[in-house]
């Protein structure tokens, strides 16, 4: 059956002035766009992480370029860096003031698990001590790569939704 | 805590069997007996062909191939840094004034070392800082090392003092037992306060008169002495940590309240 | 009821605003005057001399690139030479030559970071980003050379992996060209501004005595009036053969470091630049068996990294492949005991200057 041109219709007069779409849509994709890292570089990935923010890469043209000193005001902690053990509590207080909604990137391998450093001081894997949305492999990863996991941390952001978030949480409380 | 190694040989603690503690005296004993066990070696070799060839000429057969003795090979871009004797002006002048207090002193690869009694230490780093011809101002670095293998001591403690004016350096080097307690630095050089703390929070090794001997790099609470020999890598289970909860503390918070305690007194690792 | 003092203890860090790393500061402050400053540190602790006595020598060059993590080819090159000396190798001019070439670019690429991150701290956002750039083109040389910008592990023992890539003198020309005009550019920004000056001339300031007492050395011994460098005082790789000279100040406070850091900036291209027109030619590394062993030895090797004299203390044993103690001596380790000294006193937004102008960098004092 050819295409009948009078079926496809032009936009009513009300979708000329409004935009419909979900309200989960919408909260998402805002928080996708601005999220506020907070400063939290351990070591040599931290300074892969300020010349991600810095001219060349500059982080801030993807809406994350405010970064937040006080956890209270940030919702993305960066973990670049070596875990040591005498750190490992520090990082647990500054995720627990993160107000939600809260993220966290392990960038390099010392945050994703150890590194090089298999030693007695340094916790294998932030993981260890907070829950990860995205790890980034690398020793330490360039900034593009911080950036495509960035990317893609605002992918996960846009095509979660609020309810399956907390449904884990709801049904092992309640059942 | 667990120890790691089980269930894994690579991360097994192999104690050291040798004190490679550079000395002088200890050199040239080991290259006379270097030199003993090469000159036997070639007599054995000797005496074998002459058997060889002795056993062959009763049978008839041909002669075996005379040993040759082995050159030395031509030093290309390889040469181990040896001890001589010291001719240093400041490793004369420590003896001269010293004496019995400087045990051993040598130079290997164009460094002066000077072994010092342990009970003197203290005196010859102050004459070092203010004698007028040695004026080694600055106290570069302090560390330490475990010789597990040794019989008569433990440690060694090593002490880096240069001379900005006269550019010159010099390394002091102190042994010392398991559990004797070292004269601080600090009463000589201010800027020993955290090599030494270092070298206790790494080693064990106490210093008296010290301002505030704690530990520095790992936590207070931490158990045994990271740099000693008998210390595995990856530690002694220190590192298992996992406390990791989940995203919001929901989980935690409700079965806490379900067994009756309200919370408050969460026991979590504080960071000192 | 109250305990008897009025003195106010505040916790800085170790997670805090300016980005030097996971430095933690006990203060006690009365109002905004400084009663007493501790730091603590530990929080970045990795074991590093440990993990290094159960690798070959060779591999221990991996562990060097994380400690000073700004200025890692420095460290690599204090580690090469320290095991040369260890082993008695002898590497080839060339490779001394390329060494100190990258070496310069390193200090460079350090005081870069200390100035964008110093000047952030105190206020002046703009210098970051205009030092990171140039930064990012000596990054972009270092990934010419060896494949990775930030922690490079740059050489071998007896010398260099391989030899400098084509197009690698054309570019460093191109930068030394161009970077006269930068550093004017950053000290429009901030020599002459008043702000600047209020905030660092007085502030932080620690005189050679206590400098030499407590082992500082690098630009902060420099400005407080002692002309001391490791690479004139010791020479090591090509610097006997390099003419330069030594900035120092008088004043030894925030503003003088500032420009004895600048005048460094300057110095290094004027050795850059003799390095590329004096370019040996020849082979980079040396004829060496395939395992090397040691005899038993001792050494400590200095070498004038970014931020002072960076130590390496080499125990080898008979036969040895791997290192019996490897002990790295850290210039920010003796450098941060200067800290309560300098502060001590003073108002309690000097100690941010203060902590920018000691240019610490917690990897290798923490190791």
């Amino acid at each position: 059956m050819a295409v009948n041109a009078s079926a496809v219709q032009g936009p009513t007069l009300l979708e000329n002035i409004l935009i419909t779409t979900k309200v989960e849509k919408v909260i998402n994709w805002s928080r996708a766009t601005s999220v506020w890292p907070m400063t939290f570089g351990l070591a040599c990935c931290a300074i892969e992480m300020m010349a991600a923010g810095a001219s060349r890469f500059d982080f801030d043209r993807l809406g994350a370029g405010i970064f937040r000193a006080s956890p209270r005001q940030s919702d993305l902690m960066i973990v670049a860096g070596t875990v040591s053990y005498k750190m490992a509590p520090i990082i647990k207080q500054l995720y627990e003031q993160m107000p939600e909604p809260k993220w966290v990137i392990a960038m390099g391998a010392c945050a994703t698990s150890g590194g090089p450093f298999d030693s007695y001081h340094t916790i294998q894997g932030v993981d260890k001590i907070v829950p990860v949305d995205i790890f980034i492999p690398g020793c330490p990863p360039r900034p593009e790569a911080l950036i495509h996991a960035f990317m893609k941390l605002q992918d996960k952001i846009m095509s979660g939704s609020m309810a399956d978030r907390y449904r884990d949480v709801f049904e092992a409380v309640e059942g | 805590m667990t120890n790691e190694a089980q269930g894994r040989p690579d991360r097994a603690v192999e104690m050291p069997k040798t004190v490679p503690l550079p000395g002088l005296e200890a050199y040239r004993a080991d290259q006379q007996a270097c030199a003993a066990a090469e000159e036997a070696k070639w007599q054995k070799q000797l005496s074998d062909y002459e058997a060889a060839k002795a056993k062959a000429e009763a049978e008839g057969k041909d002669a075996p191939k005379a040993p040759v003795k082995p050159v030395a090979k031509p030093e290309g871009d390889l040469k181990a840094p040896v001890p001589t004797e010291a001719q240093d002006p400041d490793l004369l002048r420590l003896k001269d004034v010293f004496g019995e207090a400087v045990e051993e002193f040598f130079e290997q690869a164009g460094e002066c070392t000077a072994q010092i009694a342990r009970d003197r230490i203290l005196e010859v780093l102050r004459f070092c800082r203010q004698d007028p011809s040695m004026r080694f101002e600055m106290l570069a670095d302090e560390t330490a090392t475990h010789y597990p293998a040794a019989s008569d001591f433990a440690f060694s403690v090593v002490y880096h003092l240069a001379s900005l004016s006269r550019s010159k350096r010099l390394r002091l080097r102190v042994l010392l037992p398991e559990g004797f307690e070292l004269e601080s630095a600090t009463q000589v050089h201010r800027g020993a306060n955290w090599f030494e703390r270092e070298i206790f929070d790494m080693f064990g090794i106490r210093f008296l008169n010290h301002p505030d001997l704690t530990r520095i790099l790992c936590p207070e609470d931490w158990e045994a002495f990271p740099l000693r020999k008998e210390y595995p890598v990856a530690g002694l289970g220190q590192r298992d940590i996992d406390f990791r909860e989940d995203r919001s503390g929901r989980l935690t918070r409700r079965a806490q309240e379900q067994a009756g305690h309200s919370a408050i007194n969460l026991k979590i690792p504080t960071a000192d | 009821m109250f305990g008897g003092t009025e003195y106010m203890e505040i916790n800085m860090g170790p997670q805090h605003p300016s980005t030097h790393g996971v430095l933690r500061l006990k203060l006690k402050l009365d109002g905004e005057t400084v009663i007493s400053c501790e730091p603590v540190i530990g929080y970045l602790h990795r074991g590093v001399e440990k993990i290094c006595e159960n690798k070959t020598f060779f591999q221990g060059q991996i562990w060097t690139d994380r400690m000073d993590y700004c200025s890692a080819i420095g460290n690599n090159l204090g580690w090469a030479e320290a095991v040369e000396k260890a082993l008695g190798v002898t590497v080839p001019r060339r490779a001394h030559y390329i060494r100190t070439l990258l070496a310069e670019f390193n200090r460079i690429a350090s005081h870069l970071v200390w100035l964008g991150t110093h000047a952030m701290d105190i206020g002046a956002l703009t210098v970051f980003l205009y030092t990171f750039r140039e930064r990012e083109e000596i990054m972009d040389l270092f990934e010419d050379f060896c494949g990775a910008r930030l922690t490079t592990t740059a050489f071998r023992i007896g010398g260099l992996g391989q030899d400098l890539p084509a197009g690698f003198e054309k570019a460093a020309r191109a930068f030394l060209a161009r970077f006269p005009a930068c550093i004017e550019e950053y000290e429009t920004l901030l020599s002459e501004n008043r702000i600047w000056k209020k905030r660092t001339i007085g502030v932080a300031k620690l005189n050679a005595e206590d400098a030499i007492a407590l082992g500082v050395t690098g630009p902060m011994l420099r400005a407080a009036g002692v002309a001391y460098d490791i690479r004139k005082a010791f020479p090591y790789a090509a610097y006997a053969e390099m003419d330069f000279e030594i900035p120092t100040r008088t004043e030894a406070d925030t503003y003088a470091r500032y420009l004895v850091r600048m005048a460094e900036l300057r110095q290094s291209c004027r050795i850059i630049a003799q390095c590329l027109d004096g370019l040996p030619e020849g082979p980079v590394m040396a004829k060496l068996p395939k395992s090397l062993k040691s005899e038993v030895v001792e050494i400590y090797h200095p070498t004038e990294s970014p931020k002072g004299e960076l130590g390496y203390y080499l125990v080898g044993e008979k036969g040895g492949t791997q290192p019996y103690r490897f002990h790295v001596r850290a210039p920010g380790f003796a450098n941060l005991q200067s800290l309560a000294p300098m502060v001590e006193g003073g108002l309690v937004a000097d100690v941010i200057a203060a902590v920018g102008t000691l240019d610490v960098v917690l990897g290798e004092i923490d190791r």
